[in-house]
């Protein structure tokens, strides 16, 4: 399969002659665009907007668990007296409280997390590093793109119906979830929540289908599956994980809708006791297990792609093959194939039967071993490396200490016993945010930080991207560790004001300590934002391969537009041959001729 | 004040027979997870210092060892398989139905938006029939008679219901009947480190034994609607003296009431015994 090839596929043409002599009008090169580079920074854009909105949610809700009772600025000034704040007090109520949580969980993962992990670096980074032109659909592409806009939309809307934005948390359990109290055919925050979660799922579907098609038959010249950078494994297997799982979630998904919509019971039981006529005969644990069915998986979904960018950047700036590239493959293989089988553990004490807990606890306990793999892994590259300490480095470090850190406190939980005591606690919130955000967040800076020459042909200031990191790993710290502790304390997730409990009362300086990390992680966001807004305008031209390194992408121009690549690439080695013994140069592109053996895991250049 | 590295320190005082139980095996985790962080952090930040970018160095050009990665798979397998199959007897002591101990008292608890509701079987340790005890009597679950009693059963005659307050004795296998007549709550006693979501249209057997008297609080764990913050209850341990005497005083006032009969008014929370 030669690049000379891939400029003449069917789909390549097809593109060319709507075009009409090559230029497209602006709305087909911004808007409608197919081509995947655009379509990443249209991800990339509209997740950055629903980050801050994400995240202004979060300050909301902190502001409240560390000033119950105390009216909040600017909010309380624009919404004075009404649902959202107490009347004449500024003080935001109860019920807007348990909206906002639910959207902040709900933005950040299926707005900010799912399309920057695999739709940004997923369609950024497949055609480049495996030397394409573009995806093998394109058209499927950019609708999987333009599905998102209008679920944000749809997903907002919510504040202006009659009971505000859903209100059941991300997971909206029912019957909280399924029981409105309104007549059929309301839209409610929480209906169009559905919606709006239904058509994300149907994005990922198309996301993934595209991604495993181009994986598989796109790649260039001479590159085998096994010559393949970690990231393009680890988004491969990412898509896969989402085409098999995201349909149970838009059926369980639909199921909610009908009851809610349409006043069906399929989670609704017999004989409740409700000012809702509609219910009967349904079963409330049945959206569990099809909800974490796909949700467990989806832990995944947003951080395996990120693993894979990790591992790219640990081992270009520490100047070292990655340690066990083939291990990495199957560890992450084995996450994914595991990831079916444990979704129980969230549901320990749901009120299935716990023989149920028992196995899933046992599955959970061995989806840690590849985890652990991965952690060693990376340490072994670090091993005798040549560390460059760049902006993108330091994010990459960030994810893999912050990492461990998730994954221990996972330990815990998955032991069904301990977790009787900790769950629906802030240990569990604890937890989520070391390996979200912790985890991929610092994934996705890493990666930003990485690819964003060759995204916009501009270098980010090194310098500004430390400071956004330092103060970023800082505020996180300050504000997500402690929350292990107000976990131990027996601080319940979700509510409103913990002082109401005599038990609570002595974790309220740590509630307030973790408000002030909040704001400062907030805050230092706007660092990442001035640095990427004066880079695009006065930013320094980045070169081709300004970071020295193997993959295919850095053959490409520093901008590359429509097609990618100015030259046909040939791919003869692996991602990974840095510092082979021998040559003058610590790097060895993928694309350059060359002959080389291999004895004793050592590379060695002949001729 | 204390540490906040410091984890084992801030669990609230422990009061029930397994609590004890299970603080140790989450310390034995945590112990384990404390190795795992020195291990891993230290040999990061290690290899941070000591490989960290100088003129004239260079990495080292090495793909990787199979004899590490198999020993690093299969210890971590051991250690966590350990740590399963150790929870695995605790979790069949704590939840499995079939392993929990007679019940000395039995109490029926449901979860309403947001309020905890329980009956008791009054001073004759016998339920009359209500929906937990005879399935078609759940066609008569209502507001106003949530547990759906049968008011013509004489068995049920002193079974009596109490709200966001319920009392047990010290030392006693206590086994509450639990589910709820709206959408899902979980019933969490922090001290005694229970926790059991429950389900409408099923009833959940939650057991427990403590140690300890005094006044505790329950609360909800499982986001159930707005006013899920304040879903909360409190309990009291009594001695065995007090409690019986509190039954008996409490089902005395509800035959009383049954019959028609004027009865002094008696406030809840007396525990002065009475005669039935
Ligand atoms: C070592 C591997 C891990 C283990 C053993 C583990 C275990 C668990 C368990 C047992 C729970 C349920 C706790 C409860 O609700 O009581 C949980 C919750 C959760 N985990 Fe993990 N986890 C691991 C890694 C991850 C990773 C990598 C992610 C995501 C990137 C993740 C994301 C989450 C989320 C989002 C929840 C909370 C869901 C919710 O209830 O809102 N976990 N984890
Ligand atoms: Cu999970
Ligand atoms: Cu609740």
């Amino acid at each position: 399969m030669s690049t000379e090839a891939i400029a003449h596929s069917p789909s390549h043409e097809h593109v060319h002659e709507e075009a009409h002599h090559h230029v497209l009008p602006w709305y087909r090169r911004y808007l409608f665009s197919t081509d995947h580079k655009v379509i990443a920074k249209q991800f990339m854009l509209t997740s950055f907007i629903f980050l801050f909105i994400g995240g202004a949610f979060a300050l909301i809700i902190r502001w409240q668990l560390a000033y119950p009772g105390k009216p909040i600025p600017v909010i309380g000034a624009l919404f004075p007296s009404t649902w959202v704040t107490e009347p004449g007090s500024g003080i935001i109520t109860p019920e807007f409280f348990a909206q906002l949580l639910t959207m902040h969980g709900s933005i950040m993962i299926f707005f900010v997390i799912i399309p920057l992990a695999v739709g940004m670096f997923g369609n950024f980074c497949i055609p480049l590093m495996i030397g394409t032109n573009d995806m093998a659909l394109p058209r499927l592409n950019m609708w999987s793109f333009w599905l998102l806009p209008p679920a944000g939309l749809i997903i907002l809307t919510g504040f202006f119906t009659p009971s505000g934005y859903a209100a059941a948390g991300w997971t909206s359990y029912p019957p909280l979830a399924a029981q409105t109290g309104y007549p059929t055919f309301t839209f409610t925050g929480q209906t169009l929540w559905l919606i709006a979660v239904f058509l994300i799922g149907f994005s990922s579907i198309m996301g993934g289908v595209n991604y495993i098609t181009t994986v598989l038959n796109k790649r260039a010249k001479g590159m085998r599956l096994f010559d393949m950078p970690l990231t393009i494994w680890a988004i491969f297997i990412t898509a896969i994980l989402a085409v098999l799982g995201t349909p149970v979630l838009a059926a369980g998904l639909a199921m909610l809708f009908f009851d809610n919509f349409l006043h069906t019971s399929f989670f609704l039981p017999d004989n409740l006791v409700t000012s809702s006529k509609y219910f009967g005969g349904g079963q409330p644990v049945l959206f569990q297990h099809v909800f974490w069915f796909y949700s467990h998986p989806a832990v995944y979904i947003m951080l395996v792609p990120l693993m894979g960018v990790v591992s790219d950047v640990i081992s270009t700036f520490s100047r070292k093959p990655i340690f066990g590239y083939k291990a990495m493959i199957f560890a992450i293989a084995s996450i994914a194939g595991l990831g079916f089988i444990v979704w129980g553990h969230h549901m320990f004490q749901s009120g299935m039967n716990p023989l149920l807990g028992t196995t899933f606890m046992l599955s959970t306990i061995v989806i840690a071993v590849p985890s652990a793999i991965k952690v060693f892994n990376w340490l072994g590259t670090l091993w005798r490396g040549n560390i460059h300490y760049s902006a993108a480095m330091l994010s990459a470090l960030a994810f893999v200490s912050m990492f461990i850190i998730g994954g221990l406190s996972g330990v815990f939980m998955a032991s069904a016993p301990v977790d009787i005591y900790i769950h629906d606690t802030y240990f569990i919130v604890a937890h989520i945010h070391y390996v979200l955000f912790g985890g991929s967040l610092f994934g996705i800076f890493a990666g930003l930080y990485y690819w964003f020459p060759k995204m916009f042909g501009k270098m980010l200031s090194e310098t500004w991207g430390r400071r956004h990191l330092f103060w970023t790993f800082i505020g996180f710290n300050v504000c997500f560790f402690p929350m292990h502790v107000l976990g131990l304390g027996g601080h319940m997730r979700r509510i409103y004001d913990p002082n109401v409990y005599d038990f609570l009362k002595g974790l309220h300086p740590m509630n307030q300590i973790i408000t002030y990390g909040a704001f400062l992680l907030g805050f230092a966001q706007l660092i990442l934002i001035g640095n990427i807004l004066y880079s695009l305008f006065f930013g320094k031209k980045a070169s081709r391969n300004p970071w020295h390194a193997n993959s295919l992408e850095w053959a490409a121009p520093p901008h590359p537009g429509h097609g990618n690549f100015d030259s046909d690439i040939t791919v003869y080695r692996g991602p990974y041959e840095y510092s082979v013994a021998d040559r003058e140069l610590d790097y060895w592109p993928q694309w350059e001729p060359g002959k080389a053996i291999s004895i004793h895991h050592h590379t060695i250049a002949v001729d | 004040m204390k540490s906040v590295f410091d984890f084992l320190g801030w669990f609230p005082e422990n009061i029930s027979t397994f609590g004890g139980e299970l603080d140790a095996l989450f310390a034995i985790i945590w112990w384990v997870c404390v190795g795992i962080f020195f291990l891993t952090f230290g040999l990061m930040a290690i290899f941070m210092i000591v490989y960290r970018n100088r003129d004239g160095h260079r990495g080292y050009n090495y793909h990787g060892n199979n004899i590490l990665e198999i020993a690093w798979t299969i210890l971590p397998t051991i250690l966590f398989a350990g740590i399963g199959l150790y929870s695995n007897e605790i979790w069949e002591v704590t939840k499995y139905s079939n392993r929990n101990p007679k019940p000395d008292v039995e109490i029926l608890m449901l979860g309403k938006q947001f309020t905890w509701m329980f009956l008791y079987p009054g001073a004759d340790g016998k339920f009359g029939r209500n929906a937990y005890t005879d399935r078609t009597a759940r066609a008569d679950m209502s507001a106003t008679n949530p547990f759906g009693r049968d008011s013509l059963d004489p068995a049920g005659a002193d079974d009596f219901m109490v709200e966001n307050q319920f009392r047990v004795p010290v030392n006693a296998n206590v086994v509450v009947r639990g589910s709820t007549i709206d959408v899902l709550h979980s019933f969490f006693l922090p001290h005694a480190r229970v926790k059991q979501d429950v389900i409408p249209g099923t009833w959940m057997n939650i057991w427990f034994n403590i140690f300890k008297t005094g006044k505790y609080e329950l609360a909800c764990a499982e986001l159930c609607g707005s006013g899920h913050y304040a879903m909360r209850a409190e309990y009291q341990v009594l001695s065995n003296a007090d409690y019986d005497a509190w039954l008996n005083q409490k089902s005395a006032e509800i035959k009383g009431m049954n019959a028609g009969v004027a009865e002094e008014p008696a406030a809840a929370d007396t525990t002065a015994p009475k005669s039935m």
